[in-house]
């Protein structure tokens, strides 16, 4: 293991771990929102679930990019 | 790069020789063509069994395309587009039967950034062809909308699309798999099957949004700007 290799790990945690911070943020608040209308409205349960279900898969989406990188640093590493 | 992609040869050699993936395409697409020719040899009127599941999907994918390509372009575009969304789901719940995995009899195609890739390319050619195609060298106008200077960025816009559409489907599904890769080796017995469950609801869920990408860059290249 040389020291190349180790700062590649760090990387790959960083790429990962800080891309979950945004998205986990925005998933929150989008979250909470979502149960603010449904507890002010609650008819429109339906319609704002599959709203927040699509929203919540593209905030996903930005840690996503994160793990694919980290994929690739990874395997840079071997 | 990306871990699946090792075995990448000579054209020729991936003809004679097709990758796990490539195979367990073609498994999905004999699945949903026999599913269809079942389902439709012998219509009725009143549908029943496997007749009246597949008008279920197919009327609520032509709603949910409809409603964002718009109902006058929708009969024109549907076929294409609800043929992503029913390849990725199968593709995608193919993780979900036993035995699934990289050295497994199958393997979700979805799971390797090459089919992904393919899948959003087709996307990306087929939007600018249905643009041109609907309407001619007008579609090119709204490159340069609302100023010249925003054509560089409206290319860049463009050339992003592909790339996104494909990492996202090939994150979330490999992520997915590894995951349940690592647990399955942790925890044997019951623990996989929550992430299996969530498996279910991922697996849907990136069918669904590739499905709305799709049809929103469609209805947005093929879009009259009359009304």
């Amino acid at each position: 293991m040389s020291l190349v290799a180790g700062l590649i790990a760090i990387g790959a945690g960083i790429a990962v771990g800080f891309g979950a911070i945004g998205s986990g943020i925005g998933q929150g608040i989008a979250a909470g929102k979502a149960f603010e209308a449904m507890a002010r409205q609650p008819e429109v349960r339906g319609t704002v679930q599959t709203f927040l279900i699509i929203a919540l898969a593209f905030m996903e989406t930005l840690t996503i990019y994160g793990l694919v990188i980290a994929f690739m640093l990874l395997n840079k590493m071997s | 790069m990306f871990g699946s992609m090792a075995e990448s040869t000579g054209i020729l050699e991936g003809l004679l020789h097709p990758s796990l993936y490539v195979k367990t395409a073609w498994g999905v697409m004999a699945f949903l063509a026999l599913i269809s020719y079942l389902g439709t040899r012998k219509m009725e009127r009143v549908p029943r069994g496997l007749q009246n599941i597949l008008e279920m999907a197919v009327e609520g994918l032509y709603n949910f395309i409809g409603g964002i390509v718009g109902e006058k372009k929708a009969p024109k575009y549907f076929p294409f587009i609800a043929t992503f969304f029913l390849f990725i789901l199968i593709s995608n719940y193919i993780g979900l039967l036993p035995f699934a995995g990289h050295e497994g009899p199958y393997v979700p195609p979805t799971s390797t950034i090459s089919v992904t890739a393919a899948l959003a390319i087709i996307v990306f050619l087929a939007t600018q062809f249905f643009g041109i195609a609907e309407k001619g060298l007008g579609y090119f106008k709204h490159f340069i909308t609302p100023f010249i200077f925003m054509l560089p960025l409206n290319i860049l816009e463009q050339l992003v699309r592909p790339l996104s559409l494909s990492m996202r489907l090939y994150g979330n599904i490999y992520g997915h798999e590894l995951v349940v890769g690592t647990f399955m080796g942790l925890v044997p017995m019951l623990i996989p099957v929550v992430f299996n469950l969530l498996g279910v609801l991922t697996g849907a869920i990136q069918a669904v949004v590739f499905t709305l990408l799709t049809s929103s860059y469609i209805g947005e290249a093929v879009h009259d700007d009359h009304h």
